[in-house]
């Protein structure tokens, strides 16, 4: 039986220090780790070296440059929407330590355990958007209005699939609480019995992070840097570590649904998770530099005429399937 | 915080987001350096001169989108309870059939949209003046 957090260490006072402690802590990390691999994973695709100076290959890069960004001034332009702008950043970062405190990592390692995880962990990755809408509209600045506006649609196209795709996992399951889910899996994942489900997840997952080849929002040959374009010093550095949170988490989630969560031979339950979760990650790594970048319209249509769709039809399957076993 | 019931967890990691969110912005206020230039807080347009607000009106080509997404993610909510309950003992077949229509209702925009041309060539949105007789297809 897993416990929470609260039963371990007896009252809530001690477990929200102790959570938002350790989630912190390993999402600086993890921010710091997945930031050098993405240059690593960039360069050997591209017969470079990447980062090598600072550190054991290059290890410590990402260190310094969150030093360098941390003693970086921090510009307001004149004519942005004071309001909007200085708290966007606040509010793409805000709910990420809530998300992460949702996924089981082991049998005995369950922050807390909600009925409902599932619907909350959708909900609050789609705070993100308003964020974004508040960076770009409230920069006032021509690149960053339209990352917006494109970030927007992107949502739009893409929270329907997802939301479709884990439906049908939800069906089998039978259960939206995460760690109940993953038990279910205890004989076999959920990717071997939904695997249409599985690569509509995924797809539909890469676009929510805003990652390549879904990055029209912050097209930086086009858009300058997107939503962000105004922001310098660590409000940038907020975004970006929202962003490669985003990753974790929508990569955590995939695991949990399909994947099996910490389910595994042999080695411990976390281990397992954490070796699914960055074998995503990198599957998304591996991705951007594989596919160009899509247009507007050639993804919006890609969204909704092929894997809504398809989508709909894999729930109805599902439901038939699971009605007469 | 029991007082806050089951969500209290949450809700406490939701507030302490926040606060772990300002810290990053408010630490370069002591450490980093203070200077302006004439151009410094201008909004950046590549270098040249900035021309004119960001807050104008503009064409929201892909707006129908929005539309069907409306009626699709809400319609996807209502089954996230039928679906923890589906396949329960108490109905035979009636899950099924209520899952099926459902769904079937619930794509009907998608094809009406798809009928409409809005998923046609081009930038997306290709209703116009000609086409409010609903005849054309594509």
């Amino acid at each position: 039986m897993a416990r929470n957090f609260t039963e371990i260490f007896g009252s809530v006072w001690f477990a929200i220090p102790a959570a938002v402690t350790v989630i912190m802590g390993f999402l600086a990390i993890n921010a710091l780790m997945i930031v050098w691999m993405e240059r690593k994973v960039a360069a050997r695709m591209q017969r470079r070296m990447g980062p090598t100076e600072r550190g054991v290959f290059g290890l410590l890069q990402t260190t310094y440059d969150m030093i360098k960004l941390m003693s970086k001034e921090l510009i307001t332009p004149r004519h942005v929407s004071r309001k909007l702008y200085l708290v966007a950043p606040v509010v793409l970062f805000t709910p990420i330590i809530a998300i992460c405190s949702l996924f089981p990592l082991s049998e005995n390692w369950v922050f807390h355990d909600y009925d409902i995880a599932l619907v909350l962990v959708l909900a609050f990755s789609g705070m993100a958007v308003v964020g974004i809408f508040a960076a770009g509209w409230g920069s006032n600045n021509k690149y960053s209005l339209l990352g917006a506006v494109r970030s927007i649609l992107q949502n739009i196209a893409y929270e329907v699939p997802l939301i479709l795709s884990v439906l049908a996992v939800v069906i089998m399951a039978r259960t939206m609480s995460l760690h109940e889910i993953v038990m279910e899996q205890s004989t076999i994942p959920y990717i071997v019995v939904q695997p249409l489900a599985a690569i509509i997840f995924f797809i539909a997952a890469t676009a929510e992070t805003n990652r390549a080849p879904f990055d029209i929002p912050e097209a930086e040959s086009e858009l300058v840097g997107g939503f962000h374009t105004e922001y310098s010093g660590m409000r940038f550095g907020l975004f970006f570590f929202a962003e490669y949170s985003s990753m974790i988490i929508v990569c955590a989630l995939a695991t949990v649904l399909f994947l099996g969560g910490w389910q595994g031979p042999i080695l411990p339950g976390f281990v397992w998770f954490f070796i699914k979760v960055y074998f995503l990650i990198f599957l998304m790594m591996w991705f951007r530099w594989t596919f160009p970048r899509l247009r507007f319209d050639q993804l919006l249509r890609f969204a909704w005429l092929l894997l809504v769709p398809l989508a709909l039809a894999n729930l109805l399957v599902t439901a038939i399937i699971v009605k007469l076993i | 915080m029991e007082m806050f019931g089951e969500y209290g967890f949450f809700g406490a990691l939701l507030l302490a987001g926040v606060f772990l969110g300002l810290g990053p912005v408010l630490v370069p206020l002591l450490i980093a350096p203070h200077s302006r230039g004439e151009k410094t807080e201008e909004t950046y347009e590549c270098g040249m001169e900035t021309i004119g607000s960001a807050w104008i009106r503009f064409d929201l080509a892909f707006y129908l989108f929005a539309l069907i997404f409306l009626a699709f993610s809400v319609a996807a909510l209502y089954l996230f309870p039928v679906a923890v309950v589906y396949n329960s003992d108490a109905y035979i077949w009636r899950d099924l059939i209520a899952v099926t229509l459902f769904l079937l209702i619930m794509s009907s925009p998608l094809v009406y949209a798809w009928r409409m041309g809005v998923f046609g060539g081009g930038r997306g949105v290709v209703i116009t003046q000609e086409d409010d007789t609903h005849e054309k297809a594509d």
